[in-house]
């Protein structure tokens, strides 16, 4: 029942939002010359009623002919009614399509991740994080991720984009999921496998980053593998003239420093402005609600993002500004709250085409792995990052980043990453 | 329930309904097509400018909302928006905009493409378009073909406008004429003079213009010349007697001075689309801006 409303609705809404529908139909051969968009709207309720409540989906009216002299032949344009013309229809060719199968696939690509890593004490261990660590003073080769994505739409209502991950752990999917692309009224649905709408690093996949490695705060008090997990979220654009979008989600997820799977109920509040002609600035909140092990116990996150890109439209140089602040608090019965802070600010300084240029200090609650596992001791861990990227091209980067991490007890540590990143095959592009 | 939906999609229905066509294109030359040919009737909307690399403009999502209330899409294709159109169409929650929708136009459906690759291709050759060259647009033939898309386009979404686009369509080819017949004057005694274009975009604009390309500043798309290269190039321009270098003003025009320095050619700073200078207003200013500056390069 709910299918049909929807349906309905859907098919309601194609009817009134768009006024040169009727117009369309005008013009089909055959059709009276002056229907109205009442008229129309008249007779889509009489055939709904006839079939018993559209049984067709949505989005798609059955076709109309094209207007003798609307469509040249061989030229790959909608007829008005919306049935598509098979793209650079070509006439008469022998034999049909070879590459038929070919133009099925989905887009395919591969991203490969690997870096050498130099740390100044055992980093694994007195601040276990989920970026790459070497032992004390050993250079190590790190083998870190190779992504495989498979994108595509899967019919006119939806797209599925998944990423499967293969990892020294493991192989796992990263994210699996289906988005909704003809939902009324603003609004956006995923389902599947997904990293949560929280904050701005936790839904980008890690080669997005502008660093190496996760700031600290997002591992420590978000998740080690950035929260996420089967589920759904729902993101309603607001009808406003600036980008301000609301997401609801729930999901299971994994967060930090816990292994099994907890039920999570959240949300997102997510604008962009244009300043200026050159600049844009993004500002997010995110909460996050996740269920403890512990009947009556709580974690709940709290997420506040800032993105500010300055860049004059004629360059493609560009300047970066960039900060979340997190907090966690635990609550259980019987046992004191307790709340934890973290953050990370970044600078980026794109060059040009082929070089990057980022400076990071991001700060978190000190947690050490010891005999009983990874534990949180007293204190607070603070780390400046510097980082400087190469971009050969548009499908390979070698970056070099540096770290000066001080723990709690006032230690001291060096960490050194040289990465190296490929792309190759059809990656479908980010957003912003 | 049913009726009570239907009910509350009728009151939204009004804050949609509007006279005039809301037109969003990827540049500003399809901008203003789209205005030549619409008039009064639509309400054109570029989402990058002519000052920019249409390569690379960002997916800033306050453009998505533009998206979300478009009648129409009008999108160059190719692949010349990959890197950025695809996540803003999809955030749009406009359906019709999507690439085989009813609402989408892709002005290179309606060209005749040049450079379809006929063998394999690889990244090895660059970041080349596999589709074929996307730049065909300072071209005035496929201009017009684009028009007469648009028009028709136009048509099937707002039949009641047939006769203003027609008109609209007709004016726009006429002025296009005398145009053409002034540009041709300026092109006659430069026939088959040689050229170095910084990206491979000039490729219909040369054809239409009988001169000829005599290699590029990039090696292969997107590849930043190395000196052996440009050194290559200087050698080509002082042999076949290469009079300009032709580079649009949002590249970087440092290799280019070198080439010219060492070749006696000249680099002419171009816009590389309408509204990449002050003067290019309109379509016809752009290409006549374009045949000025080239033409008075080359003689």
């Amino acid at each position: 029942m709910n299918r049909f409303t929807l349906a309905a609705l859907a098919a309601a809404a194609l009817a009134f939002g768009a006024p040169a529908a009727a117009q369309e139909a005008a013009a089909a051969p055959g059709a009276a010359p002056q229907q109205t968009p009442e008229e129309k709207k008249k007779l889509e309720e009489q055939i709904a009623k006839e079939l018993g409540v559209s049984p067709a989906a949505p989005a798609l009216p059955p076709a109309e002919g094209a207007p003798p002299g609307i469509t040249a032949p061989g030229v790959p344009e909608q007829t008005p009614g919306g049935a598509p013309a098979p793209p650079q229809a070509v006439q008469g060719q022998v034999g049909g399509n070879p590459f038929a199968r070919l133009m099925m696939l989905p887009d395919i690509s591969a991203i490969g991740d690997f870096a050498g890593v130099y740390d100044s004490r055992d980093t694994g261990n007195e601040s276990p994080r989920s970026g790459p660590v070497s032992a004390p003073h050993q250079l190590t080769p790190v083998f870190q991720e190779l992504e495989l994505g498979i994108q595509s739409v899967i019919d006119p209502y939806a797209r599925a984009d998944i990423f499967i991950s293969f990892e020294p752990s493991g192989v796992s999917v990263e994210e699996a999921y289906m988005t909704t692309l003809a939902l009324p009224f603003g609004l956006q649905a995923r389902a599947g496998k997904f990293y949560s709408p929280f904050g701005r690093l936790n839904q980008q996949h890690p080669h997005v980053w502008d660093f190496v490695d996760a700031p600290l705060a997002l591992d420590r008090l978000v998740s080690a593998s950035q929260l996420g997990g089967p589920g759904v979220d729902v993101a309603w654009l607001a009808p406003l003239p600036w980008f301000a979008e609301f997401h609801l989600f729930g999901q299971t997820t994994t967060p930090a420093f816990e292994d099994k799977e907890q039920r999570t109920l959240g949300g997102r509040v997510l604008q962009y402005f244009d300043v200026g002609d050159a600049a844009a600035l993004g500002v997010g909140l995110s909460a996050a609600r996740i269920e403890e092990p512990v009947f009556g116990s709580w974690r709940d996150l709290g997420g506040a993002d800032v993105h500010l890109k300055l860049r004059p439209p004629w360059t493609r140089s560009y300047l970066v500004l960039q900060g979340e602040a997190f907090v966690r608090r635990l609550t259980a019965p019987s046992v004191p709250d307790q709340t934890d802070w973290g953050g990370y600010a970044q600078a980026l300084w794109r060059d040009g085409p082929y070089f990057a240029y980022g400076a990071r200090y991001d700060f978190a609650p000190a947690f050490q792995n010891g005999r009983i596992g990874i534990v949180q001791v007293d204190g607070t861990e603070h780390r400046l990052s510097a980082i400087a990227s190469w971009f050969p091209s548009e499908f390979q980067k070698v970056r070099l980043q540096g770290a000066w991490d001080r723990l709690p007890g006032g230690q001291n540590g060096l960490e050194l990453i040289l990465q190296l990143e490929f792309v190759i095959g059809a990656h479908g592009a980010h957003p912003f | 329930m049913n009726r009570i939906l239907l009910l509350a999609t009728a009151l939204l229905a009004p804050l949609h309904a509007r006279a005039a066509l809301d037109v969003v294109t990827t540049t500003q030359g399809l901008a203003a097509l789209a205005q030549e040919v619409g008039g009064e009737r639509v309400k054109v909307q570029s989402l990058s400018r002519g000052i920019q690399d249409p390569h690379f403009v960002d997916a800033n999502p306050t453009l998505a909302v533009k998206l979300r209330n478009a009648d129409l899409l009008v999108d160059v294709g190719l692949d010349l928006e990959i890197g950025w159109l695809p996540p803003l169409v999809n955030q749009s929650r406009n359906p019709d905009i999507q690439p085989t929708g009813s609402r989408r136009f892709t002005a290179a459906s309606v060209v005749s493409v040049l450079e379809v690759p006929r063998g394999p291709v690889d990244r090895s050759m660059g970041d080349l378009h596999p589709a074929g060259n996307p730049h065909f647009l300072s071209d005035p033939r496929c201009a017009r073909k684009v028009a007469e898309g648009l028009a028709r386009k136009l048509t099937s979404l707002d039949a009641g406008g047939a006769a203003t686009y027609q008109k609209r369509l007709a004016d726009f080819e006429r002025r296009l004429d005398a145009d053409e017949a002034r540009w041709r004057a300026e092109w006659a005694p430069v026939r088959g003079r040689k050229v170095i274009p910084y990206h491979n975009s000039w490729i219909y604009f040369l054809d239409w213009a009988g001169l000829q390309g005599a290699g590029y500043l990039e090696p292969k798309p997107g590849v930043p010349p190395p000196p052996s290269h440009l050194a290559e190039l200087v050698g080509v321009a002082k042999a076949q007697g290469v009079k300009a270098i032709l580079v649009e003003n949002f590249y970087d025009r440092k290799s280019a001075d070198v080439v010219a320095r060492h070749s006696g050619a000249k680099v002419m700073m171009l816009p590389g689309d309408v509204g990449g200078t002050p003067q290019a207003k309109s379509y016809e200013a752009w290409v006549d801006q374009l045949v000025q500056l080239v033409s008075g390069a080359v003689r």
